[in-house]
């Protein structure tokens, strides 16, 4: 039950009108000021990963600091030795070895995106973090579907990029 | 609806009953006639319960920002609208929840972590922290009317940031993976069942969500009702011992 005493000047709605739009329009204003800086100028500082052609060359990318680099793990590539895992990383026909100290989890293998993070030490990315970036494809799991999928994956690494 | 009724009707009664067959039947198509993914294998399952949750939650958050709308606009404003408002946010934070806990999952079995602070993964979050402070508002000191007002500001500035998490995907290199269903080049990436399967999720979780949002809303207004005839005894009360002096 509202119990506030209520006046009723006419006189005034008119300024009260405009009282009342002035800080909707500055929201808005504000929020597409945001919005802007968010979507325009914060790209590389929001954006999850550097693909590996960028490695040292874009913005955020350099390659002295930490990383998040981003590629398609190379058929035929991955390597386990001690404990380790090693494979190469390509994207946009450009590629970078990775080491990692130990084994990957999720869904990891061949011929799928990855992103690693790390450091780039002589040309060779040292791993200390694997995460597999899923596609937006689902296909279902049947001996045709099998087939053809691995007549696909088999061709991964030319086509990629 | 008196405040000694109950929340239910013959029409709510009958959704409940579709909504548990639509259930079953999600369970059946989720975990049985669905095939596995050609890589995710079984995990794939999880995507019948999380993107129907994050679609429902969508559309809860929608209808909080509708109903707030036309509670400010209208000139005779009805707390019916701010309760619905109310209790469709209190819904979206729930199903939010659900989105999170199993896409979470969900990332463990398939990227290999549990989380990551993503454009896609950090604005759920942020969307979801936003609304239990809708909630949170909701439950400040005041009248009826200053909760819908002060929900009602809020809920219109919250709904902005629904966009900026669907799209974030869109807008910048997300761990997360594009839209398979509401991908903007209308390409829809899933096999048979599994893209039925998921249509019958978001039947199933949008049908729950409306069964949830009429019970809740009635309940508001029960609790409405009971604020207010407290507040009745107690003036009664007040003048009765000011009679008495």
């Amino acid at each position: 039950m509202d119990l506030t005493p209520r006046t009723n000047d006419e006189s005034s709605a008119p300024s009260k009108k405009k009282r009342r739009w002035m800080p909707i329009v500055i929201v808005v204003a504000a929020m597409s000021a945001g919005g802007v800086v968010v979507t325009k100028f914060l790209t590389s500082a929001i954006d999850y990963y550097c693909n590996v052609d960028e490695v040292g060359s874009r913005s955020g990318c350099e390659g002295e600091r930490r990383l998040r680099v981003q590629g398609i793990v190379e058929e035929g590539s991955v390597k386990q030795q001690d404990g380790g895992t090693s494979f190469v990383m390509v994207f946009n026909l450009e590629k970078i070895k990775v080491v990692y100290a130990g084994d990957p989890g999720g869904v990891f293998q061949e011929c799928i995106p990855v992103v690693a993070h790390g450091r780039v030490v002589d040309g060779t990315l040292e791993s200390d973090r694997i995460e597999v970036k899923h596609s937006n494809s689902y296909v279902e799991k049947n001996k045709t579907r099998l087939d053809t999928a691995n007549k696909e994956a088999a061709a991964c690494s030319v086509s990629e990029g | 609806m008196t405040p000694n009724s109950g929340t239910g009707t013959s029409a709510t009664r009958r959704l409940g009953v579709l909504v548990i067959v639509l259930a079953i039947a999600l369970a059946l198509f989720g975990l049985r006639f669905s095939a596995e993914d050609v890589v995710q294998g079984s995990t794939v399952r999880i995507m019948y319960v999380h993107v129907p949750s994050i679609w429902t939650a969508y559309i809860a958050f929608i209808l909080t920002a509708i109903c707030s709308g036309v509670y400010l606009s209208r000139r005779q404003r009805s707390l019916a609208w701010d309760r619905v408002a109310g209790a469709s946010a209190e819904i979206g934070v729930l199903f939010v929840a659900v989105s999170l806990v199993t896409g979470s999952l969900w990332g463990r079995l398939t990227w290999g972590t549990y989380w990551v602070w993503d454009a896609r993964l950090t604005s759920t979050a942020f969307l979801f922290i936003t609304y239990v402070g809708y909630l949170a508002v909701r439950r400040l000191d005041g009248t009826h009317r200053q909760r819908a007002r002060r929900s009602s500001v809020m809920a219109l500035l919250a709904i902005l940031e629904i966009p900026l998490v669907h799209f974030s995907v869109n807008l910048w290199r997300s761990l997360h993976q594009d839209a398979s269903v509401a991908d903007p080049n209308a390409k829809v990436k899933l096999d048979g069942l599994m893209l039925f399967s998921l249509f019958l999720g978001l039947v199933t979780f949008t049908l729950l969500f409306v069964w949830l949002v009429l019970h809740r809303q009635r309940t508001m207004l029960l609790e409405d009702s009971f604020a207010d005839r407290g507040l009745d005894v107690a003036i009664a009360e007040r003048r009765n011992e000011a009679g008495a002096q």
